[in-house]
């Protein structure tokens, strides 16, 4: 007797599991599935980006970025005649988070997904909304592994590691780099940085990789790295993490002496990483950086909206969102359709639509033909356009 | 488990070898009185009884299994495939913690093993995946005998210690090899094949119901075989069992593979699932929710770990409208149910107690005293 009790273990499982059975119904097989292609009611955006866990800070940045995109078409009146509405849900920087924030985001019926930002967090939810056929316009997210399967339902609109990478390179043998050191924090982004710049350089004989390190996120003394590339006579080095240990080591390159030049990703443009570093030590400290509206000229009228429609300053992604709803909103004007076959094939024959890091065409890998990437410099506690 | 050996050495308690032997002599009652004395004489209030019915288990793997007749949607049928796989890490766990008393603070470790294992072979040479099972199971072997072989002599603290550092090396040695992806982890990994008309999402969902049900009642069923009770055995008192003529350190070792096996197809279902899978997802913390999970149903008892397993899993998603106040309300919630309900929500109870239950001295342990 005891057995069949305990086979209520199962049981429970699935009791609390019914609970969430409260709403919905049908549709078991795939022609019950699919969406997008109503025609009544509000256009639904939908945006999975972090507001909680270790990127929190950048979720409202991404979402008040844009709900004003989204404001400003409501005002003119929507599009196709419909309002959009812009539904965000939690992705935590976490896969488990982002796949179900994803399924939510089908489940809400969303008709183009404008959001992703950990690229980690991102790639779970591709089949995903894949599988819905919902058209995904990814204003943060940029690793390549993106577009390694080659779903044709993905569009980055941030410049690409390559991207990045390629700018970076440029800037070196401009400079006149020797030795480059460049140190990454071995998570997706920064390394696929770094490994990038690496084969870029290697097609140049006056460009020498003098050392290549990798640091553990979070800790407080990178002076193992310091030293590696002290020992390696670099004068050249390039952060690709973000700004809290970039702030910490380019301190302790200055301590240790080093002469050279400093250069950092996108993912370290922050004033935090100026604070950190002190602002002595961070004087000339250049960095790759996708246009924003600070860098940007007329960007200031930009700015003053945003202020006053949250009462806060923009940062990192808050230009790439409001350009992906902006993106959106264009393609389903052009497709005349919120279905997500057309929406798709709408956003491959965009041309010349103007964002923020310029003139928008997808290249045939759904990412910018222009990456957009400018050399920024620090200058007093700022970064400005390196001139 | 130190109360109870503190215990044993107050003049007023018997000495753990007393109570072994009292144990053992439980044991033994327990196996011959199978199925023929009734298992409580406790009157049982009527939603015990609901629970304790025959019927219940089955009614409710019908209603797992008929929910995307209920609600399709893609995100109840995702967050229910979560919470099913959950259970499955939960309840192999439980053969660890619950049964045994080896505190693993580095399940997540067989986990990944098992999911890097199937998404590797299934990606990188086009294995289907139903293929990976067997050297899924193969890895997570291996990597329980690595880990078991020199660390199992240990006990409590120390063994806990072991683990959580094993649990970090996976997921550190994950992210920097080749084939591993290194950060970017595994993508592209398929699914169980094609199910024609059938929703990929639904046609995943049934096969894991399927498989976490039969993992559950084959933990379930190891708990209560002669194996389960020397692992309780050795989890009351090791040396007393040992004294009894139990080969601890096998029955240790046995208990740790099967964790490591449950956690290995657990990993199998999740890489399925998931598609992608990365080392962030193999963290510490996920180590430690698997435990909260475990003690907060109850340990050793399989019911209650299960329920643990799916209040851990969900909160989190049903508490997604308190935006960035989830995690804070979800904390709160667990030390409000760890303070009213120390011994689990649904705790274990002694199969073979109630042969001699008139004559025996009051026990001390917790669990039994909630009863």
């Amino acid at each position: 007797m005891m057995s069949t009790t305990r086979i209520g273990a199962v049981a429970a499982a699935a009791g609390v599991v019914l609970a969430l059975a409260s709403c919905g119904g049908g549709g078991i097989t795939n022609s019950g599935s699919g969406g997008g292609g109503d025609t009544k009611g509000d256009i639904i955006l939908g945006m999975a980006t972090p507001l909680s866990g270790s990127s929190a800070a950048i979720g409202p940045y991404m979402k008040n970025g844009a709900q004003l995109a989204v404001n400003e078409i409501n005002d003119k009146g929507g599009v196709l005649g419909r309002k959009l509405k812009l539904v965000v849900e939690d992705e935590a920087c976490d896969p488990k988070t982002a796949a179900a924030a994803a399924a939510k985001l089908v489940t809400e019926g969303t008709m183009v997904s404008v959001g992703g930002y950990c690229s980690s967090a991102t790639l779970p939810t591709l089949s995903i909304f894949g599988k819905a056929n919902i058209p995904m316009i990814i204003p943060a997210a940029n690793s390549n592994d993106l577009l390694k399967g080659n779903n044709k339902n993905v569009f980055l609109l941030n410049g690409t590691g390559a991207q990045q990478a390629q700018a970076a390179v440029d800037f070196m043998k401009k400079s006149g780099a020797k030795a480059v050191a460049l140190v990454d924090d071995n998570t997706s982004y920064s390394k696929d940085i770094t490994t990038r710049t690496a084969e870029d350089a290697k097609g140049d004989a006056s460009l020498k990789i003098a050392t290549q390190q990798s640091v553990t996120a979070g800790e407080s003394d990178y002076s193992a790295a310091v030293t590696a590339i002290m020992r390696a006579n670099s004068d050249f080095v390039y952060w690709t993490g973000y700004y809290q240990e970039g702030g910490l080591i380019i301190k302790q390159l200055k301590a240790a002496g080093y002469k050279g030049k400093i250069m950092v990703a996108d993912g370290s443009v922050d004033k935090q990483l100026i604070t950190i570093a002190g602002q002595d030590n961070a004087q000339g400290v250049y960095a790759t950086m996708t246009q924003t509206p600070q860098t940007i000229p007329g960007g200031d009228g930009w700015i003053a909206k945003y202020k006053a429609a949250f009462n806060a300053d923009p940062g990192p992604y808050s230009t790439q969102s409001y350009d992906a709803v902006r993106v959106a909103a264009e393609a389903i004007k052009n497709a005349g359709s919120t279905d997500g076959t057309k929406v798709i094939k709408a956003l491959e024959d965009i041309n010349g639509f103007k964002i923020f890091s310029g003139n928008l065409k997808f290249t045939p890998e759904h990412t910018l033909t222009e990456g957009g990437f400018d050399i920024l410099v620090v200058k007093g506690d700022q970064f400005v356009l390196n001139k | 488990m130190t109360d109870k050996r503190l215990d044993s050495s107050t003049p007023d308690e018997p000495s753990g070898f007393v109570r072994a032997l009292d144990e053992r002599g439980d044991a033994t009652v327990g196996t011959v009185g199978q199925g023929l004395a009734p298992a409580t004489t406790r009157r049982a209030n009527p939603v015990s009884r609901l629970i304790g019915h025959p019927a219940f288990g089955w009614i409710v793997i019908a209603l797992a299994v008929a929910l995307p007749f209920i609600n399709s949607s893609a995100y109840a049928i995702r967050i229910s495939t979560d919470a099913l796989i959950f259970i499955m890490l939960a309840v192999g766990l439980n053969v660890v913690v619950g049964y045994c008393g080896l505190l693993d603070l580095g399940y997540a470790a067989f986990f990944a093993i098992g999911a890097y294992t199937s998404g590797v072979l299934s990606t990188t040479f086009g294995w289907p995946i139903v293929l990976t099972v067997p050297f899924v199971i193969v890895a997570a072997v291996i990597g329980g005998l690595i880990i078991g072989g020199p660390t199992l002599r240990l006990r409590s603290d120390y063994l806990a210690i072991v683990t959580l550092g094993f649990g970090e090396i996976i997921r550190i040695t994950a992210n920097n090899l080749d084939f591993t992806g290194g950060p970017n982890g595994v993508y592209g990994i398929p699914d169980f094949g094609d199910f024609g008309d059938y929703r990929a999402d639904i046609a995943t969902y049934w096969i894991v119901v399927v498989v976490v049900g039969l993992a559950v009642l084959a933990s379930s069923r190891l708990g209560r075989g002669r194996l389960g009770r020397a692992w309780r055995f050795v989890r009351e008192d090791e040396d007393a069992a040992e004294a009894m003529g139990i080969h601890t350190y096998k029955v240790k070792f046995a208990a740790y593979v099967t964790g490591a096996i449950f956690g290995g197809l657990g990993g199998v279902l999740f890489a399925v699932h998931q598609t992608a899978i990365s080392p962030p997802s193999f963290n510490f913390l996920f180590s430690a929710l698997i435990l909260m999970a475990v003690v907060l149903g109850g340990m050793g008892s399989t019911p209650g770990v299960v329920v643990g397993a799916v209040i851990i899993s969900l909160l989190p998603e049903l508490l997604r409208g308190a935006e960035n106040w989830r995690y804070l309300i979800f904390g709160i919630l667990l030390i409000v149910v760890m303070i009213f309900r120390p011994q689990g929500i649904w705790p274990h109870r002694t199969d073979e107690k109630p042969a001699r239950g008139g004559r025996r001295r009051s026990r001390t342990d917790a669990t039994e005293v909630s009863q």
